[in-house]
């Protein structure tokens, strides 16, 4: 049997144990998932600045809606595998996992997707507040727009685990890739869409920064929900390049790495 | 089936001129050391193994041993595809453990005493279900295998507890199951009852005994606690500063090493101390070449009639301490 088949067969024991694992651990990952609540402090302070005008296009509630979205879309795309690769590289965590006939990165991917339905628990008392807040931002999208958005969340998740993936695997050559991965969040934040509105860009950098990564990773399946990109199809085209670029650079560092991995010590 | 098997047809595990060296970056200490570094990075070399060779039959019990750092895991690990050795080939079921093909990896198993694949948070049965999914094996053989492996260890009463309240004799009962739920045919050993306390030691050579005798499987073993080898293994290989000294048996090491025979007499003799014997903890204890211990047991025998008397070989530990004493000696002979 082809070792695709079998990760794909596989794939549903790996979901249900990846959940459970989650459930044991529901305390800390709903801590940790209250602690990226960057979004809601966002939302508070560009809501002062537009204070019942707007700034550039967005009212207020055109800001709760975003930050909002931004914080759904964050959470749901949020994976661990740069932190987890890192530790498991330099201590050597990753040996009993390759002696497994099924890529330890396969068993990530089930567990960060095993993590969902926890995050959308406990991101459900947030909305509602927000929403009992501010009824006007609920509104509901079309359907071609719930398919794109869908769509392009997918994309969204599949480029952040791949490029976790890609930093941890640079542990295999260098102690600090966290850092490195902390350098690549910097960027999201800044011209992904995370802390400032793509449009409240300065204008000049706005066509370089929607074509770069960091805006697929978040920015991209946010506007796309909220109906906010001229072009959603293109976006979409866009981000499934940078999921292929990604996918290539991780394929081909994982080969390497492991090749590293065996030569200087596991 | 692949190509090399017809090549070494007999040997499970073939290992020839098997070579392990590290390059590791030599760092300066102080500030001024750390700044250089930064620039100009020096290395030197580590032989972690150098041109080992031996062979492994099927269904053999082999002990792996040395002091720490004499290239034992070094050697394990690249026998398993996890480190690449630097020259030299191996072949393990006829595979080149280092290309880690999935056939390959289903038919082998690593233990590492000291690193662990249970799942912390979540019951042991969790772990092997998960084992089962990433090995593709048949449900109903993985039943049966488990229920096998469950009475062997009686694992029972855990399986349903998170791992983390365990204790370490149970969690490495767990450990084991999880290794051989696929029923490899090899299995290698690291150290796999580092830690234990002795009535959880038996109790794992009884199940690493049991799965040679069940399976057939092949072992090579590691372990500070000589009673294992002793307990497990015939055939011994030592290792010393990442070289094969020694594959043979164990007789065979014994009449090398410490070729005479320790007799106890299980009772407090005074009248013994004169032929020798020295009291330990309320025994009488004494070695005696070979061709002497029939003449001294009658001596004791006329001097004690009662007496309970044991004739026992020197134990493998005492036995390893003066092989690497002499090698020692010969090394450096000042």
């Amino acid at each position: 049997m082809s070792g695709l088949l079998i990760h794909l067969r596989a794939a549903p024991t790996l979901l249900r144990i990846g959940f459970a694992e989650m459930v044991a651990y529901r305390a800390e990952v709903a801590v940790w998932i209250l602690t990226a609540t960057l979004p809601l402090v966002m939302l508070a302070l560009w809501s002062a600045a537009a204070d019942g005008g707007t700034l550039g296009s967005f009212s207020q509630d055109d800001f709760v809606r975003y930050f909002a979205v931004i914080l759904v879309v964050r959470q749901v795309t949020s994976a661990w595998l740069v932190w987890e690769l890192n530790y498991n590289v330099r201590t050597g965590a990753l040996s009993p996992m390759l002696l497994r006939p099924l890529n330890p990165l396969w068993w990530n991917l089930a567990e960060t997707v095993g993590a969902l339905p926890l995050r959308i628990i406990v991101l459900s008392p947030i909305l509602a507040v927000l929403i009992w807040w501010k009824p006007q931002i609920a509104l509901l999208p079309s359907a071609a727009t719930f398919f794109l958005g869908c769509v392009s969340v997918f994309l969204a998740f599949v480029l952040a685990w791949l490029v976790q993936a890609v930093f941890g695997m640079l542990a295999f050559w260098y102690e600090q890739s966290v850092g490195l991965y902390n350098l690549w969040f910097v960027a999201v934040a800044l011209l992904g869409g995370y802390v400032i509105p793509m449009d409240l860009l300065p204008s000049s950098i706005v066509p370089l920064a929607r074509v770069l990564p960091f805006h697929s990773a978040l920015g991209a399946p946010v506007e796309v929900w909220l109906d906010a990109t001229p072009d959603p199809c293109r976006t979409l085209a866009l981000q499934a390049v940078w999921v292929a670029v990604t996918a290539t650079a991780a394929w081909f560092m994982w080969g390497r790495g492991l090749r590293r991995y065996g030569a200087v010590g596991a | 089936m692949p190509s090399r098997v017809a090549l070494w047809p007999l040997a499970v595990i073939d290992v020839r001129q098997l070579s392990k060296t590290y390059r590791v970056p030599i760092k300066e200490p102080g500030l001024s050391g750390s700044l250089r570094g930064l620039f100009v990075r020096r290395y030197r070399d580590v032989h972690a193994v150098a041109d080992v060779s031996f062979k492994i039959e099927q269904g053999e019990r082999v002990g792996f041993l040395g002091p720490n750092g004499a290239g034992k895991t070094t050697t394990l690990k690249m026998l398993s595809g996890l480190l690449h050795p630097t020259s030299g080939d191996i072949s393990v079921l006829g595979f080149t453990p280092k290309e880690r093909k999935n056939d390959f990896l289903r038919q082998i198993t690593l233990v590492m005493g000291q690193k662990q694949q249970l799942l912390w948070d979540i019951p042991a049965r969790e772990t092997f279900e998960l084992n089962r999914a990433m090995y593709d094996l048949d449900r109903a053989d993985y039943r049966r295998t488990l229920d096998e492996l469950v009475e062997m260890l009686r694992l029972s009463d855990i399986l349903d507890k998170p791992v983390r309240n365990l204790s370490l004799g149970e969690r490495m009962k767990c450990e084991l199951t999880a290794a051989v739920l696929h029923r490899p045919r090899v299995l290698f050993l690291d150290e796999p009852t580092i830690g234990l306390d002795v009535e959880m030691q038996l109790e794992v050579r009884r199940f690493i005994a049991d799965l040679n005798n069940r399976f057939g499987a092949t072992v090579l073993l590691t372990s500070h606690y000589m009673q294992d080898i002793a307990a497990l293994t015939s055939r011994i290989l030592i290792i010393d500063h990442g070289r094969l000294c020694y594959d043979g048996s164990r007789e065979e090491l014994a009449q090398r090493i410490a070729p005479e025979r320790r007799v106890i007499v299980r009772q407090h003799v005074p009248a013994l101390l004169a032929l020798g014997f020295v009291e330990d903890h309320g025994r009488m204890v004494t070695t005696a070449a070979v061709d002497q211990v029939n003449m001294l047991l009658e001596e004791v025998m006329r001097r004690a009639p009662s007496a309970e008397i044991g004739v026992e070989e020197v134990p493998l530990d005492e036995m390893m301490t003066r092989y690497f004493r002499s090698r020692g000696e010969r090394r450096d002979p000042s």
